[in-house]
């Protein structure tokens, strides 16, 4: 159990997340949802320390971190933990694809360079980028770019996946090789929490969803639970305004 | 009455210029090291707001861009002598004038105020490397040290290249102001030369000539470095595989690893 408790976050007087409390099962998939600036990506920055937060601990893997009285050291412990895949992929521009992968490895693990580069070559196969590991990331699309990001995420074996809409700045042909890929993490049974518009996804891949909206929970359950059957008249409202932009496949 | 202009006197002084060109370079070189080590130093101090430090490095980039440069190089050739007296005093050991060190003062002179040109070239070369790099880095549970070394410094002096071989060209412009710290380079010695001859005009045509070749030589290298260190245009494909496809081979020259 991954445990996030007490999260308040604000910027100036614009309350963000509000004594926002939740756990993640290990080896499942949590999804956060909720209309634009409910602070879905705030809470994601804030586990990984990118934001400080005035109040709020993560415990995991036992070890309980305070996220708004932060030291150096405990923010390296935290991050060390958790991975990041970020919605503009944020590659290293001057590193190849393998060499991004490798860099946390050399650098942070202190592997020596042919025992990085095996893992790196493992990770990068398995995102089915093995093929273009020589290239820099402005010769990768959108989506091989952000396929290569998970792989350096993967590659620290992080406790903790966190997504931050990893597929909403992708053409939408694009969309569809990153989501297999976060799918086939899944299945390997890593704990991730995921924030993404993509509903049918989240609908697929999560055992959990979180609706969050005005810094609050306002409802969390089975996807069952919050997209067939809402109790919150917001979340109602929200899954509605989705669904309308969202075409239905085919009408029986 | 002699000549009004002598040509062949160019070509006859270019050599004994030459001969002070290890000096120009000398101060130029140790000058660019102390500017670059100190502005980057300067430029990490405001961009990461490192209290105090800051409005230490913010008055002293001011001072040192608001005074010429000439000025600045007199207050070292006086300044730090005194200041070296004074130590030397105070532990109890006795002073000696020493005269030889004329180019040291030079170059911390100039050094010093290229530094604050620099601190502000490296500033917004730092700026520029995109945020998230840094975040990424951050996110895989990189230190900023490491994250400076690694991802930062690298991108960020591909940005400053350009300014940097402006400031180089300018040190060895400025290096013929060191007369003023009793230096004899290159300027000095044409002066010399000149003062013997009287043919200022041919003297300064000759260092006109040197300066400029100077500058040629080293607008080259920063272009041959640039070349260098630019991400090659297209992506790199194996050997034997059709250069138009995209798609590389499985068999790319590096990294042959069994998996």
């Amino acid at each position: 159990m991954i445990e996030v408790r007490h999260l308040s976050k604000r910027f100036q007087n614009n309350v963000v997340l509000d004594d926002v409390s939740f756990s993640l099962k290990e080896g499942e998939v949590t999804s956060l949802i909720g209309p634009s600036g409910t602070g879905k990506s705030t809470l994601l920055r804030c586990l990984d320390q990118l934001e400080i937060p005035e109040n709020g601990s993560i415990t995991l893997n036992g070890e309980k971190y305070e996220l708004g009285k932060h030291s150096r050291r405990s923010t390296l412990a935290l991050r060390r933990q958790t991975g990041m895949v970020f919605q503009r992929f944020n590659l290293f521009e001057r590193k190849t694809a393998l060499e991004n992968v490798m860099e946390g490895l050399v650098t942070v693990r202190r592997l020596s360079r042919a025992d990085a580069q095996e893992i790196a070559l493992k990770e990068l196969d398995k995102v089915g980028m093995l093929p273009w590991r020589d290239h820099y990331p402005r010769h990768l699309s959108g989506g091989q770019q952000q396929r290569v990001a998970i792989a350096r995420a993967l590659a620290m074996k992080p406790q903790l996946l966190l997504l931050d809409e990893p597929t909403s700045a992708l053409d939408p042909e694009l969309v569809g090789e990153v989501l297999d890929t976060i799918r086939n993490v899944a299945d390997e049974g890593l704990t991730m929490l995921l924030v993404s518009h993509e509903m049918s996804f989240v609908q697929k891949v999560s055992k959990q969803v979180i609706f969050l909206d005005g810094g609050h929970i306002v409802e969390s359950g089975t996807p069952g639970e919050v997209f067939g059957r809402p109790k919150n008249d917001r979340t109602r409202d929200f899954l509605n305004r989705i669904s309308r932009l969202e075409q239905p496949e085919y009408i029986i | 009455m002699a000549r009004i202009f002598a040509p062949e006197e160019i070509l006859k002084d270019i050599p004994l210029m030459l001969a002070y060109l290890p000096v120009t370079l000398e101060i130029a070189l140790f000058a660019m090291v102390l500017a670059v080590v100190l502005g980057l130093l300067l430029a990490l101090i405001r961009i990461r707001k490192v209290p105090v430090l800051r409005q230490i490095a913010a008055v002293y980039i001011s001072a040192l861009r608001g005074t010429p440069i000439i000025v600045q190089l007199y207050i070292a050739y006086f300044g730090i002598p005194m200041i070296v007296k004074y130590f030397t005093i105070q532990s109890g050991g006795t002073y000696v004038a020493d005269t030889g060190s004329g180019i040291v003062y030079a170059i911390i002179a100039l050094g010093l105020n290229e530094s604050a040109y620099l601190a502000e070239t490296f500033r917004s070369a730092l700026l520029s490397v995109d945020q998230g790099q840094i975040e990424a880095a951050s996110s895989i549970g990189m230190t900023y040290p490491q994250a400076l070394r690694r991802i930062i410094l690298p991108e960020m002096i591909t940005v400053a290249l350009p300014n940097l071989g402006n400031s180089l060209i300018g040190l060895i412009k400025g290096t013929s102001l060191a007369f003023a710290c009793a230096v004899v380079e290159m300027t000095a010695e044409g002066k010399i030369i000149g003062g013997r001859s009287y043919r200022y005009f041919e003297v300064y045509i000759s260092l006109a000539i040197i300066y400029w070749a100077i500058t040629i030589l080293i607008e080259q290298i920063i272009r041959l470095i640039e070349k260098r260190l630019a991400i090659p245009e297209s992506p790199k494909i194996a050997a034997g595989a059709d250069a138009k496809t995209k798609q590389p081979s499985e068999s790319s020259p590096v990294g042959k690893v069994a998996l």
